[in-house]
């Protein structure tokens, strides 16, 4: 508060709603159901996926695309968890880890989308653009064969299972991936990655 | 050895490893907030338990999964290919891979998981309607 607000016929003329009813719309133009802004934990996905399975059953949408959209959701806030690279860690009584990010999941044109952004090192970013860069110059064959290749992969050889992820996620998606950088520092940049379901 | 019973829980599968019976079974759903200390002290008891069976032993595991994450995807496949390597070297191993009948994604998986497992009975089992 501390502003006084003024009446007309019957309106707040408060700045409050009018700043949060436009960051709103904002985000229903863009078709998005559900979001999510700050830091993850893995507590946080699996609260937001099982509000997203029930909204989903709650629409009679087919089980199928649910099972599709839920586990490109998994993934998506997986990769955030672990590779985001604007992360706080501590110790509250028990180790805490946090990662931030942001996560969006919605519909246009008939389809389900999930998006979610991050912050990344300049210095990952250009191993990652390579990973997705290949995985989207797959068909659809492409992938699967990928896919099982890096199933059986040594685990040694791979940073936490990134590739694997990211595969899931084109393998599950209608159309191919979208992906996107922009610098945000000297040595950040911000991604964007998102999947049609 | 003795049987690992674990209930399912919100994120990770019912698991019922019955060495006695040589009955193996993972139900549920898998995307454990730690995969590697979900799975990885099944495996190593997996591994212990077939090193130490006679050559003509029967292991049968069964796969009521409705979904799994990435990497959980791959602890399995490290749970398949040492059942692959347990029959390579002898044993009879069968794997019953369920999943119910219009669920594409759980089909699909099963047919990737089975393939290039020369040494598993894999037989990809359709649920109706559940």
């Amino acid at each position: 508060m501390g502003r006084m607000l003024l009446k007309d016929g019957g309106r707040y003329m408060g700045k409050l709603a009018e700043d949060y009813l436009s960051f709103k719309k904002v985000l229903e133009q863009k078709g998005i159901i559900f979001s999510f802004s700050g830091y993850v934990s893995e507590g946080i996905l699996f609260a937001l996926g099982d509000a997203l399975k029930q909204k989903m059953a709650l629409e009679d949408t087919d089980m199928n695309t649910t099972r599709k959209v839920f586990s490109v959701f998994v993934e998506q806030v997986q990769n955030i968890i672990r590779y985001s690279a604007e992360r706080v860690t501590g110790d509250i009584g028990k180790p805490v880890e946090l990662s931030s990010g942001m996560i969006a999941v919605g519909q246009e044109a008939g389809k389900f989308f999930v998006v979610c952004a991050n912050i990344v090192k300049l210095a990952d970013m250009e191993r990652l653009k390579e990973r997705l860069d290949h995985i989207k110059s797959l068909d659809k064959e492409g992938i699967k064969a990928f896919y099982k290749e890096k199933l059986r992969e040594d685990p040694e050889v791979e940073s936490k299972g990134a590739s694997i992820g990211l595969i899931e996620i084109a393998r599950r998606a209608s159309d191919p991936i979208d992906f996107d950088f922009m610098s945000v520092s000297d040595s950040t940049a911000f991604f964007c990655l998102k999947a049609f379901i | 050895m003795q049987t690992i019973s674990i209930s399912a829980s919100e994120r990770a599968p019912e698991v019922e490893f019955n060495f006695a019976e040589g009955v193996l079974k993972l139900k549920g759903e898998s995307y454990p907030e730690d995969v590697a200390s979900f799975y990885g002290p099944l495996l190593t008891a997996l591994d212990k338990w077939l090193s130490g069976l006679e050559a003509e032993a029967s292991v049968r595991l069964d796969i009521e999964l409705v979904y799994f994450n990435s990497s959980s995807a791959k602890a399995l496949m490290n749970l398949l290919l040492m059942l692959e390597k347990a029959g390579g070297a002898g044993k009879k191993v069968e794997v019953n891979w369920y999943f119910n009948s219009d669920d594409d994604t759980m089909q699909e998986f099963g047919e990737d998981f089975s393939e290039d497992l020369e040494h598993v009975q894999f037989n990809l089992c359709a649920v109706e309607g559940a």
